[in-house]
């Protein structure tokens, strides 16, 4: 059985009850008809889907989810509070819904669009659905039936964008069970350069599901510095996929912070597509109680002399289960490639379990890579030289935890994007921060 | 301030430490030298608190409280500082970061408020100039790609800055050059006072040309086995360990 059969959610006749946004393009009602027939094929995959191994969407598919958010207004000094920056291009999504009022994208710079997806169609059917591909097990033929909203941003030819982007997803938490299909679509044209953070957040302990595919183009010579921060209720599914496709002498680094939900799945994909390309693919997940997060990253060096860097690392508490399956795959004629791969894992409990799978297919003969996966514990002669110098053993501990995990964000480059980053992740750590 | 009477303890199930007797008095330096294998680090990792040390008879009093009663950091905080012999690496942990927490740890203890942001930095370039580091060790990852010298000198810093009342130095002077041996043994000496102890302890004649100390002891098979002044260390330099092995032999266990 390679699909969960029993749902339910009966997605597919959702599909047609709701007032899905686009209607009236044929572009966007064929593709949506494709990832309909793709659904009805695929459904919710199953364990048995080598993909999906470590990670059931059982529960996922048992729980009854609705479409219909009631209305639920947030004032903009809360929203301030949610944010994760104070000074930056934001745009506001309230359980599933653009929130004019709250999004600050109204003065922008010339050559910088950042609109909400229902209000763009019709400047993305090139670009839309390019990135990802529909019969991949997943939940990417789900998402492009439902999508009814979402981020489109654009940054045009030689365009700089200093001021990062916030693109903040808040569940309020007050339609219980709402799934949300969000679609994100990020280009930078030729030479453009900026930094834009999906920021997930969810207000309640509520049960509920956010559905997001994110695609990322990069023309030659573009350059962003994409980060993902998730802080879903502790009660949510959040099921996301990163596509990115690379032309030459382009540079994505890309940084994935996992600290909500039930249950997480993240699938990140890059392609290096032009010579020249880099891509730093990093993450870090911080789990406890019965959290369960899956990381699957993939990487495609398609071109000669394209290089990539990865570091994952993931902090285990009490009852909790990663996964990190870390694929790169080095293409025929992908001579030069230099490729690292990194997974590192700090257990704090006995209960907690990690499987990590590092993979690397190499199919030219002239390339650089390497990679490696460990699992460890705190170091003991660390924690008796801290409290040896008075650290009592809960904060040492602690301490200890924090160096661990801040080490994935020294290689964002922006200061004020890796002190904010910090602060999060100091809360979030076992027993109340460094 | 320190009185170490019958200490005897064991490390998985081998007995190390064999009824160690010694009473170190406040603004006293001490030095504790011994061949390899003697117990000189066991002696050290005890008064500390490393776990996998088993005291089985005997008591460390300091300032009339039972040391070995109390947890590791404890201990730090009452002021009982252990220099390491190999000091470890916390990449992530930034050194000053290190010096702030620990220096708070014992002003809480002792009552006090957290120095600000000022006071501090103030007080630990002071502590800098006196070990001849430079200010940006504060900012790298605790010991983090430091030499040999410069984590034994970022050791004597964090002793310079949290002022203890006994310092036991275990083997500060192992891996010195010459001039690292002279800045760290100046360290050491600008810390004497009259109401702060010092254990040095030591395999090597040399630092104790440096940093003079007021009794020499010798250890052997987890005991004490003479005791004098300087004069005793420069006696082994001589003439090796060879003998106090011979000397010991004899006595009952």
């Amino acid at each position: 059985m390679k699909q969960l059969t029993e749902l339910a959610t009966p997605f597919a006749s959702v599909a047609d009850s709701l007032p899905l946004v686009g209607n009236e393009f044929p572009w966007l009602n064929a593709l949506r008809q494709q990832a309909t027939s793709q659904f009805n094929i695929d459904g919710l995959p199953a364990k048995k889907v080598e993909d999906w191994k470590y990670t059931s969407l059982w529960s996922l598919a048992q729980q009854s989810f609705t479409h219909d958010a009631d209305k639920f207004s947030l004032d903009a000094q809360q929203c301030d509070q949610i944010a994760l920056l104070v000074d930056a291009y934001r745009l506001v999504i309230v359980d599933g819904e653009f929130s004019q009022g709250l999004s600050s994208v109204d003065a922008l710079p010339a050559g910088l669009s950042i609109t909400s997806l229902s209000t763009s169609l019709t400047n993305v059917e090139h670009v839309l659905g390019k990135q990802v591909d529909l019969a991949k097990a997943g939940l990417t033929a789900l998402n492009t039936m439902l999508m009814n909203e979402g981020v489109v941003v654009t940054v045009a030819t030689d365009v700089h964008i200093e001021k990062p982007i916030e693109l903040l997803v808040i569940n309020s938490g007050n339609t219980e069970g709402l799934a949300t299909h969000l679609r994100n679509v990020i280009t930078l044209e030729r030479n453009s350069k900026a930094t834009i953070i999906e920021h997930y957040v969810g207000l309640s302990d509520d049960n509920y599901f956010t559905n997001v595919v994110t695609e990322v183009v990069l023309a030659e010579k573009a350059e962003l510095n994409h980060y993902k921060l998730q802080q879903e209720s502790k009660n949510a599914f959040h099921i996301a996929t990163l596509a990115a496709k690379q032309a030459a002498n382009s540079q994505w680094k890309t940084n994935n912070i996992s600290l909500g939900a039930k249950l997480a799945r993240n699938d990140v994909h890059s392609q290096l597509l032009g010579e020249q390309a880099h891509v730093v693919m990093d993450g870090l997940y911080l789990v406890n109680n019965d959290q369960h997060i899956d990381n699957h990253t993939r990487i495609d060096h398609g071109v000669p002399n394209t290089t990539s860097e990865e570091l994952y690392k993931g902090v285990l508490e009490d009852n909790s289960h990663a996964v990190f399956n870390g694929k790169v795959i080095v293409h025929k004629d992908a001579q030069k490639t230099d490729a690292n791969q990194q997974n590192h894992n700090l257990l704090l409990s006995r209960g907690c379990e990690i499987d990590s799978k590092p993979e690397m297919e190499i199919y030219a003969d002239d390339v650089k890579c390497g990679h490696g996966s460990t699992v460890g514990q705190i170091n003991e002669n660390q924690l008796f030289f801290l409290r040896a110098r008075g650290l009592d053993e809960v904060t040492a501990r602690s301490l200890l935890t924090y160096a661990f995990a801040v080490d994935v964000l020294e290689r964002i480059p922006y200061e004020d994007i890796r002190q904010a980053l910090s602060v999060v992740i100091e809360q979030r750590l076992p027993r109340g921060g460094k | 301030m320190l009185e170490i009477k019958s200490l005897h303890a064991s490390v998985g199930g081998k007995e190390i430490l064999r009824g160690i007797n010694l009473t170190v008095n406040a603004g006293e330096v001490h030095a504790i030298m011994g061949p390899n294998g003697s117990g000189k680090s066991t002696l050290s990792n005890v008064i500390a608190g490393r776990d996998g040390y088993e005291v089985t008879q005997g008591e460390v009093i300091y300032k009339g409280d039972n040391l070995l009663n109390m947890a590791i950091e404890e201990r730090a905080q009452r002021g009982v500082f252990l220099a390491f012999q190999y000091p470890v690496e916390i990449p992530g942990v930034s050194n000053i970061y290190l010096l702030k927490a620990a220096l708070n740890a014992v002003r809480k203890h002792q009552g006090l408020d957290d120095l600000d942001a000022i006071d501090f930095l103030t007080l630990v370039r002071s502590k800098l100039e006196l070990v001849k580091m430079d200010e940006q060790f504060l900012h790298r990852g605790v010991n983090e790609g430091f030499s040999g010298g410069e984590k034994k000198r970022n050791e004597i810093l964090q002793m310079a800055l949290l002022e203890p009342s006994l310092a036991i130095l275990d083997e500060t002077d192992s891996g010195l050059d010459i001039d690292a041996l002279k800045t760290v043994s100046d360290g050491i000496n600008a810390l004497r006072s009259p109401d702060r102890s010092i254990v040095m302890i030591t395999h090597y004649q040399r630092l104790l040309d440096y940093v003079v100390p007021d009794f020499v002891h010798v250890l052997s098979k987890g005991r004490i086995v003479k005791s004098g002044d300087k004069e005793l260390a420069k006696e082994l330099e001589k003439t090796g360990y060879s003998w106090v092995n011979t000397e010991t032999e004899g006595l009952p266990a």
